[in-house]
């Protein structure tokens, strides 16, 4: 019975295999000269090491992706925290050097930078604009500030264990918000 | 002798699922004697048109599988001008082993020959099959299924790696870095005993986190510094690896050593991101071990 | 392929019983496609990997080899100025950074020398943090023009910019001063309070 039924698959899967079944002759009938369509014609050549290895590996090489890497990679308060850090770091100091460069070249210019006219323009802004402004700035601020406080811990080799990168990477974060808005309150 | 032909004369097309379904069977019935299927491929019976065999129905979706879904990172060599895509494969947990290598070694052995990846010792001891899984860098073989069957997992070989085939990434840049530290023990002076170097227990104490290391480059790899610097930043579980040599007690090139890396790049590329501890599938840290290196360097 | 070839694979699958064979079969392709139709559309997009990533700045070049794979790579030579000196200047810098930038905090305002020096900090800190942007982002070996001129644009800065806060120490009310009167500007307790700690 069993024997039977393997008869039958295995000859629907020949049957059911066309392409083989049509270019080649079916394997049931042909097992003397099988060997024929098995042959593989491949030249040979040779090939001395350095070849292999400067030519056609360097050029292999050439052809090959860069696997996908800051589109794939999990966000973790690590790597986000870290570039976070970078950004907030860079604003400020941008801000900070306008703020310099413009100072000397305002006079050339006509324009008044004074900190007391500077003072007179921002307390016109409406609240609205004012407040997420201001505290945009300081979570800038506490954000890198506390964050270059772990840095500096993690320096002398401390407080680097997963755990406790984990929290203090969301205590920065919790820590500094707070912080920016008791700043913008003031 | 006759089996083996016809099989192999049918594997060489591109299987129909038909074909592939049977070969996805697990479940191995030995029992029937071979001489029953050398019988069926006889050159006597004359092969039957397909509505003559189509006697088993599609199989029908079995209401307790656990079918999950597998994005698989593709790209082939012998097609250099094709793009890598994104291929989909589906298996039921429940006839798959508990790890992501279980599902690999499944895919390969009985969808998709093709699926090229590197394993090895399938326990986390070789490091050979460390790619990128749900977005982390661990190594396939430590890594468990999710087993929440409707989300569905992502594989891609280690980040911001060259590509040799589908999983494969090329590491000769980070072995090639490797060596640059010397890692192997260095001496001029003869053991006292003339028998072999001694270290106190706290001296060996010092090693541990660092020698299980099994170089599988998940943490170099999760580095966003080392994926835009990796030509001259030596990369966490390199600069491990040298504080390794640096923190024994026996070796007596340890200042030559920190030499080698006190410049702008080897090093000081390092910021602190810490995505390599965070991703080591053995658990070891290597950003203490870098941080231990810059103390070291800071106070000499 | 390989698996393909395994004559035993077929015995396997021809000696198995019809009902087992359905319950076995793993790569269920039959629903596979049913699986498919079901995905979200955005799933079905993202499907459809792309190499060309976002980083359109200074992408990965073609993979290059220098020397045979069993050399090492270059190890420079030491360079504390740049490397370890480089990195204990920066920490004990920012470390400094801490008490000084706290200070007006507690005490309203600084001191025209306290704030002097609290720009000075700020100024060297941005030159280095820039500077490591630089180092991180454009490779030497890759941009060295660029490279250079952004280098120079970066000391350039230090001295423009430290010139426009001389000027302004010395024509205005002084650095944390005037940040409080401009972040209190048309506020109630504007000019009144002297305390500016975090809770008052």
């Amino acid at each position: 019975m069993l024997s039977q039924r393997a008869a039958q698959q295995a000859l629907r899967r020949l049957a059911v295999q066309r392409p083989a079944y049509r270019y080649i002759v079916p394997a049931a009938v042909t097992s003397s000269n099988a060997l024929v369509s098995q042959r593989r014609l491949a030249a040979t050549a040779n090939l001395s090491e350095a070849q292999a290895t400067d030519e056609i590996l360097a050029k292999q090489r050439l052809s090959r992706p860069v696997s996908p890497h800051l589109s794939i990679y999990r966000p973790q308060i690590t790597w986000y925290g870290s570039i976070l850090n970078r950004i907030t770091g860079s604003i400020l100091s941008g801000g900070f050097y306008m703020f310099g460069a413009l100072y000397l070249v305002a006079p050339y210019l006509g324009w008044h930078l004074e900190t007391a006219v500077l003072a007179a323009a921002f307390a016109k802004w409406p609240l609205v604009v004012k407040f997420p402004l201001k505290a945009i700035v300081a979570w800038f601020f506490t954000y890198h500030s506390f964050n270059g406080v772990r840095h500096l811990m993690w320096d002398m080799a401390s407080m680097i264990s997963n755990k406790q990168v984990n929290q203090t990477g969301w205590a920065v974060v919790g820590l500094s918000t707070v912080a920016a808005v008791g700043l913008a309150l003031l | 002798m006759a089996l083996r032909l016809a099989s192999r004369r049918l594997a060489l097309k591109p299987m129909p699922y038909a074909f592939s379904r049977s070969m996805a069977t697990t479940v191995g019935n030995t029992k029937e004697p071979l001489g029953a299927i050398s019988e069926a491929t006889s050159s006597s019976s004359p092969p039957l048109s397909p509505k003559h065999t189509t006697t088993i129905k599609e199989p029908s979706p079995d209401p307790e599988s656990k079918i999950k879904t597998f994005h698989i990172y593709r790209w082939n060599p012998d097609e250099p001008s094709s793009k890598p895509k994104m291929q989909s494969y589906t298996l039921d947990l429940n006839k798959t082993g508990p790890m992501i290598l279980d599902a690999l070694i499944r895919i390969k052995n009985e969808v998709d020959p093709t699926l090229t990846f590197r394993r090895s010792c399938r326990e986390g001891i070789c490091g050979s099959c460390a790619m990128n899984i749900d977005g982390v860098n661990t190594l396939a073989c430590l890594c468990r299924i999710p087993t929440d069957a409707g989300k569905e997992t992502r594989i891609y070989p280690l980040p911001h790696t060259y590509v040799v085939k589908d999983l494969v990434p090329d590491l000769t840049q980070f072995y090639k870095q490797y060596k640059s530290i010397k890692p192997y023990l260095q001496r001029d002076t003869p053991p006292p005993d003339g028998r072999e170097y001694r270290q106190s227990k706290s001296d060996r104490r010092k090693l541990d986190g660092l020698y299980e290391c099994i170089l599988c480059a998940c943490c170099s790899t999760s580095c966003p510094s080392y994926w835009w610097n990796s030509e001259e930043y030596l990369g966490p579980a390199v600069l491990l690896q040298s504080y390794r040599w640096i923190a024994d007690s026996r070796d007596e090139k340890t200042e030559q050593r920190k030499d080698a890396l006190n410049n702008s790049m080897a090093l000081y590329r390092c910021h602190t991101i810490l995505n390599c501890s965070r991703t080591c599938p053995k658990g070891l840290n290597p950003a203490l071990a870098i941080a231990e290196i810059k103390k070291s360097l800071a106070f000499q | 392929m390989a698996s393909a070839l395994r004559p035993a694979i077929l015995r396997h699958a021809l000696g198995a019983p019809a009902s087992t064979r359905a319950l076995t079969t793993s790569a269920l392709p039959a629903f596979r496609a049913h699986h498919l139709a079901q995905r979200s559309p955005l799933a079905l997009q993202r499907a459809t990997f792309q190499t060309s990533t976002k980083r359109a700045i200074l992408p990965a070049l073609p993979q290059v080899i220098r020397g045979t794979v069993n050399d090492p790579v270059t190890v420079r030579d030491a360079d504390p100025t740049h490397g370890s000196y480089h990195w204990t200047f920066e920490r004990i810098l920012s470390a400094g950074l801490i008490p000084i930038t706290l200070a007006p905090f507690a005490a309203g305002s600084l001191s025209p020398v306290l704030d002097g020096a609290l720009i000075g900090m700020i100024i060297v800190h941005s030159y280095i943090g820039f500077e490591s942007i630089i180092t991180d982002y454009l490779p030497k070996w890759r941009v060295p023009i660029t490279r250079r001129i952004l280098e120079w644009g970066n000391v350039l800065a230090v001295f423009v910019v430290g010139w426009g806060y001389y000027e302004f120490e010395t024509n205005d009310v002084g650095l944390t001063e005037g940040i409080k009167r401009i972040w209190r500007a048309g506020s109630s307790s504007s000019s009144s309070s002297s305390s500016s700690s975090l809770t008052s």
